[in-house]
């Protein structure tokens, strides 16, 4: 920052955000007595996310913005159990409590406890499990509650992934576009047929409680234990209490944690151990858990994905209010009266050189591929930038984004995709294979439950 | 996996350790990202890829890539 390269008046231009802007936010952030950061998905959905998250923390360590209530760094995430997920060792290379997969003495935990013999080896991220699956080394995968072929970036790699692929098996609530690909479905159950937990993002562990028996028999965690079953290894959980306790047993931040405790406290936030047996509403607290707070040197490093004469707009991608992710729920409710398609947003200006008018059929191409949406003219996207959601799988706006991802995460660049938009008269083409294809696997549906079992 | 995959990759984790001024410090910083986070089959074709000139990976990422083989488990 000391920098005259890093400069408010120097990171003006290739910002467009004026230099006595940043000076009064910086003054008003660091100057008032607390200061409190909370940022979106889109901080992270970029090539250089995680550097973004890095200088966050950085710019709250040098201000004293952590440690104490009212102040810190706090993601906004985009689902209730983001935070839970990850605590819990959805990263490949991690077990619960964000400890490596190295650590003989954390993998020897686990291993006494299932009786089996653990990896000590990162796996693979899901970006990298497509490709690898597109060279045969990757043969197969168990889904739940995701639906990759319509919200992964450069659709067409993914089915071509999920196509290779020996076995995938989707446990889902409704057939999505993923399952059209699976060559065993099993069903889900929705939050209020099954209990649980779930784990906001300040740390905040509360209970999901059943109200009703699952309408397809099985609790999804029922339905895995079963999987497991067959495949050789039989789970003897009896509730998911139990599988609390496990986690209790072999996490040190939840130690603490049970459903009795839950139940009597009403939410817990971790850690929740000997130490604080009620949970840990602030962390940070006087020091880290490293100890010293560490600075990263966060450069400016801009995306290879770049306007071209032939892709001379940015797309970016995102949600609105009344459609939820990749809309397999929201779509099946009366909310698409409010939003029942997606449509490209674009400045009058890029517009009017173009010849497009509003609510006329444009064609969105990159170099990932090609669809057709409705025009949306509008200033509330500035000239040069696009915008389209992604809930609606007909029009495919993941078929246009690219294999770019963030260095650290692999965390795909939704927000930066270059595309040239034009006026057109038809769907694009794969469009009109995904409509035939949809077909199809409809039809091969209808006539299997036409047949007498 | 495809090759043209991994090295972009490595470039892009070697992009923000170079802002490191140590350079010897930045490459030990790939060197020890690709250990962490990279399955053993991404991490197996790049030292293929390595060895037998590692077209197109540039000098940071070189150097990590050259002090992961010299690892005796990398």
């Amino acid at each position: 920052m000391a920098e005259a390269r890093n400069s408010p008046e120097a990171t003006a231009e290739a910002t467009g955000v004026a230099a006595e802007l940043v000076r009064g936010a910086a003054r008003m952030y660091a100057g008032a007595p607390n200061g409190a950061i909370y940022y979106g998905l889109g901080v992270t959905e970029h090539s250089q996310g995680s550097t973004m998250v890095m200088a966050i923390a950085n710019l709250a360590m040098a201000t004293g913005n952590l440690g104490r209530e009212g102040v810190g760094v706090n993601p906004l995430r985009g689902q209730n159990n983001v935070q839970g997920s990850c605590d819990m060792g959805s990263f490949p290379h991690e077990f619960s409590g964000y400890r490596h997969v190295s650590d003989p003495a954390v993998r020897g935990l686990f291993e006494g406890e299932w009786g089996v013999p653990l990896l000590g080896e990162p796996g693979l991220r899901l970006p990298n499990m497509f490709e690898a699956a597109l060279d045969g080394s990757f043969k197969g995968m168990y889904i739940q509650g995701e639906d990759p072929a319509q919200s992964d970036p450069d659709t067409q790699h993914i089915t071509a992934a999920l196509a290779s692929m020996e076995c995938v098996v989707v446990q889902d609530l409704f057939l999505n576009e993923t399952a059209k690909y699976a060559h065993v479905f099993l069903p889900g159950s929705s939050f209020l047929e099954k209990d649980g937990t779930f784990t906001n993002a300040e740390r905040r562990i509360s209970r999901v409680r059943q109200v009703m028996p699952p309408r397809a028999g099985l609790q999804d965690w029922e339905v895995t234990a079963k999987l497991s079953e067959a495949l050789g290894y039989p789970m003897h959980y009896r509730h998911p209490s139990e599988i609390m306790d496990e986690i209790a047993r072999l996490t040190p931040t939840f130690r603490g944690v049970s459903y009795e405790k839950l139940d009597r406290l009403g939410s817990v936030q971790w850690p929740c151990n000997d130490a604080a047996p009620d949970g840990t509403p602030t962390m940070h607290v006087g020091t880290f858990v490293r100890g010293k707070g560490k600075f990263f040197v966060t450069e400016y490093i801009p995306t290879t994905e770049c306007a071209t004469r032939k892709y001379p707009l940015l797309l970016t991608t995102g949600r609105i209010l009344t459609q939820y992710n990749v809309g397999a729920q929201t779509r099946r409710t009366p909310n698409v009266a409010w939003s029942h398609d997606d449509l490209l947003e674009i400045h009058p200006h890029d517009a009017e050189v173009r010849g497009i008018k509003d609510n006329d059929w444009v064609g969105l191409s990159s170099r990932s591929g090609d669809i057709v949406l409705r025009a949306d003219v509008t200033d509330r996207v500035r000239p040069g930038v696009v915008y389209t959601t992604f809930h609606f799988p007909e029009s495919g706006a993941n078929v246009v984004t690219t294999e770019n991802s963030d260095w650290a995460t692999n965390c795909p660049e939704y927000k930066v995709t270059a595309v040239e938009v034009v006026q057109v008269n038809e769907p694009s083409a794969w469009q009109k294979r995904h409509r035939a294809f949809t077909d199809r696997q409809l039809e091969l549906l209808r006539r299997h439950e036409a047949t007498p079992a | 996996m495809r090759v043209e995959r991994l090295v972009s990759m490595a470039n892009d984790i070697a992009a923000f350790f170079n802002a490191e001024p140590d350079k010897a410090e930045a490459a030990r910083g790939v060197a020890n990202h690709l250990k962490r986070f990279w399955d053993p089959r991404m991490r197996r074709q790049i030292l293929e890829h390595y060895s037998t000139g590692g077209h197109g990976l540039d000098d940071v990422a070189r150097s990590g890539v050259a002090l992961l083989a010299e690892e005796p488990h990398n």
